[in-house]
């Protein structure tokens, strides 16, 4: 061999060592992928410990006053402080003082108004996540509900800064009210766990994340003659992460802190702001006795962009019932070892405790995370018994859509891109405009969406519940059953909805429920005639 | 460093033509780089696909240093050519991954991946094709 051979025969080797090192490394370190798009946002003070505090449940709501056909409510959003800590107490932004927000439950066949006043120091708006709603009432997103005290806005608003780049947020509102707005809830729907958020154009995000979220609970007939366990044995059980300050209030990376111009979040936090800190209804970590009975735990994912694939351990030995999801009740319960639940959904599900020997201390444990996030919460097993249930076999009746009687296919594209020239999140190519509309849908009439998505996104759609019909080359997913009005799309994936508009004419929107892609644009507007 | 192929001794053949050595190394070092770097477009691209979003942020990023790295084969081409009486071929085959590099990149960022991919996969076996012929020995 020639020195020049050996030489070049060296090189060769050295470049393939060079070549397996740069592209062996980036590949091996990336291999695990993520459970949640999104970029943990760690907190400045010690976390609380866990297991400490008892769970609460929030307090329902009683209406103001009542008439033959309608049940009316106030709700007063307003600055709170709240002990979530230890230590300091924590300013949060809240419904009536409380967080999560006061449940309201309401009844097919009764209108719910609530009157809605503006304390906060921004403007507001607000969404029933899941009601069969008209336009009017529904919260878009620059319908907003302006400051009863105008100070800290008039004070902090810059016109310039709103109007920067390519005119996105230049819209100066919808149909906007000063202080306060009623918002009429005819609630002609299935019964079924809803919850109400802010949903304010750009800043939907900070506000949920600072508290504005709550539950409401729908019922009607159908419902009422399961007997299913109710008063104590019924647990809206609120699901939220978030990060702490260490002055006690909530960490949260905006790019404008006074939430009035600038919308959007610091570098890789547009994938999604994950906390370290896991709250159910409000308390970090709580524990609940719970007697050897069945309870029905209606658990909603309220955090921002992370998901929870929730497991009891150790596991009941009747298993997890699932009974119902975000538009209602199944058709038949469908049993599970583990829920996975992304941003927004809603799972309902009945746990027989009455197999765990009493003093038995279970976890309620995210596989999705292996940190202190891993835990949620924890269940410790008292003597009580009260009335054993048993699960029917049947549980509602809904006709189930077919493909057949679609009368059109879309496809929409949830992908990352340019949104201002600054990264942000796409609907088919499209960041959020209120004037661009993506669907002209007709009232009455089943279409097809196939959704494809590059990272997760829990996509949304305001009005009308969907069923899942396919997961790429797949049938629907294990959580999939039933009506969902929040799919859970995964990286890559191609999913395809069937949906069957019904309702009210209007604008609507749909959009990504990982509040800060919803933030940075990944929401469209479809009409309904 | 004017010394190039055309000016070497016409009388002397192929054989004696003053032939340098580095300036192969440093397109076999360049193109190597390119090509190890599209094919890393592939594995960051499997990566945000899988949900791993600072990934994303690599394949943009890295889609610049490619085409950087192509952009600099293409000198390294061109001393080859000149100062090490190398082959012809370099010049045009780093020319041409240069345009669909950037092709490549700009449909990236307009998203239209039913292009983009497969576009993607020819880049990255173009670009081995181009290292493996840089690293055959040369006489
Ligand atoms: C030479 C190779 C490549 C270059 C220069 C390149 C460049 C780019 C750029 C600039 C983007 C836009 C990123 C953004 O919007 O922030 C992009 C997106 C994308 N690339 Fe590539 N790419 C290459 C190869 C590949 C390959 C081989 C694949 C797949 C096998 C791929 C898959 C994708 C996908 C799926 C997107 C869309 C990202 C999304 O939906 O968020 N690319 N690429
Ligand atoms: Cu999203």
């Amino acid at each position: 061999m020639s020195p020049i051979n050996r030489r070049t025969a060296l090189g060769i080797a050295g470049a393939a060592i060079t070549a397996a090192a740069g592209i062996g490394i980036p590949f091996v370190s990336g291999l695990t992928g993520a459970r949640s798009t999104g970029k943990l946002l760690p907190s400045r003070t010690p976390i609380p410990p866990a297991f400490r505090r008892r769970l609460t449940i929030p307090p329902v709501l009683r209406p103001s006053r009542s008439d033959t056909t309608t049940d009316y409510y106030d709700i007063t959003q307003t600055v709170a402080r709240a002990g979530i800590l230890p230590g300091p107490a924590t300013e949060l932004w809240t419904y009536n003082g409380s967080f999560p927000g006061p449940t309201i439950r309401s009844t097919r066949g009764r209108t719910v108004k609530v009157r809605y006043t503006n304390n906060l120091p921004v403007p507001t708006v607000v969404h029933l996540h899941g009601g069969r709603t008209p336009p009017d009432s529904d919260g878009y997103p620059i319908d907003y509900v302006y400051p009863t005290d105008m100070s800290y806005y008039a004070l902090h608003h810059n016109p310039q800064q709103m109007t920067s780049d390519h005119g996105r947020m230049t819209m100066t509102g919808g149909d906007t009210r000063e202080g306060r707005r009623t918002h009429v809830f005819p609630l002609d729907q299935r019964a079924a766990t809803l919850w109400y958020h802010d949903h304010r154009m750009d800043f939907t995000g900070p506000s949920v994340w600072r508290g504005l979220a709550g539950f409401h609970l729908h019922h009607d007939a159908e419902e009422a003659s399961l007997r299913l366990p109710d008063g104590d044995l019924d647990l809206p059980l609120m699901i939220t992460d978030r990060s702490l300050d260490s002055d006690g209030s909530l960490l949260y990376p905006s790019l404008d802190p006074t939430l009035v111009n600038r919308p959007g979040v610091r570098g890789d936090h547009v994938a999604g702001v994950l906390g370290d800190v896991m709250l159910v209804n409000g308390t970090p970590w709580p524990v609940m006795t719970a007697r050897r009975g069945t309870y029905r735990l209606r658990f909603l994912n309220a955090c921002n962009a992370r998901r929870l694939s929730l497991r009891l351990d150790p596991p009941p030995p009747n298993g997890i019932a699932q009974i119902g999801t975000d538009a209602g009740l199944l058709a038949e319960p469908v049993r599970h070892d583990h829920l996975e639940l992304a941003p927004a959904q809603r799972l309902d599900v009945l746990i027989d405790f009455s197999g765990y020997a009493p003093g038995t201390r279970i976890t309620l444990v995210n596989d999705f995370d292996t940190t202190a996030m891993g835990q949620v919460m924890r269940f410790v097993v008292d003597d009580g018994r009260p009335e054993p249930f048993k699960i029917p076999s049947r549980l509602s009746t809904t006709p189930p859509l077919r493909p057949e009687d679609a009368v059109v296919t879309r496809k929409f594209d949830f992908r990352a891109g340019d949104v201002d020239d600054h990264d942000g999140w796409l609907v088919s190519h499209a960041p959020f405009s209120p004037d661009t509309i993506a669907a002209r849908v007709r009232l009455g009439t089943t279409e097809i969406w196939q959704l494809n998505a590059d990272f997760h996104h829990p996509v949304h759609l305001h009005l009308s519940p969907f069923q899942v019909i396919a997961r790429g080359s797949e049938g629907p997913g294990p959580y999939d059953a039933g009506w969902k009005d929040t799919i859970d799309l995964r990286p890559g994936e191609q999913a395809k909805i069937l949906i069957h508009f019904d309702g009210y004419p209007g604008k609507y929107v749909f959009h990504c429920h990982n509040l800060e892609h919803e933030d940075m644009a990944m929401m469209a507007n479809f009409i309904a005639t | 460093m004017t010394t190039t192929g055309n000016t070497s001794s016409p009388a002397s053949g192929t054989a004696t033509r003053l032939r340098r050595r580095w300036p192969i190394w440093l397109f076999r070092i360049t193109i190597t780089a390119a090509a190890i770097l599209a094919f890393n477009q592939a594995v960051f691209a499997g990566q945000f696909l899988s949900g791993t979003y600072p990934a994303l942020r690599l394949h943009r990023d890295m889609a610049n240093y490619t085409v950087a790295a192509i952009a600099a084969s293409i000198i390294t081409a061109i001393l080859w050519r000149r100062a090490g009486a190398g082959p012809r071929w370099p010049l045009p085959a780093a020319v041409a991954l240069f345009a669909l590099t950037a092709l490549q990149t700009f449909l990236g960022y307009r998203l239209v991946l039913a292009v983009h991919i497969p576009l993607g996969v020819t880049v990255i076996l173009l670009l081995v094709a181009l290292t493996a012929a840089a690293w055959r020995p040369t006489r």
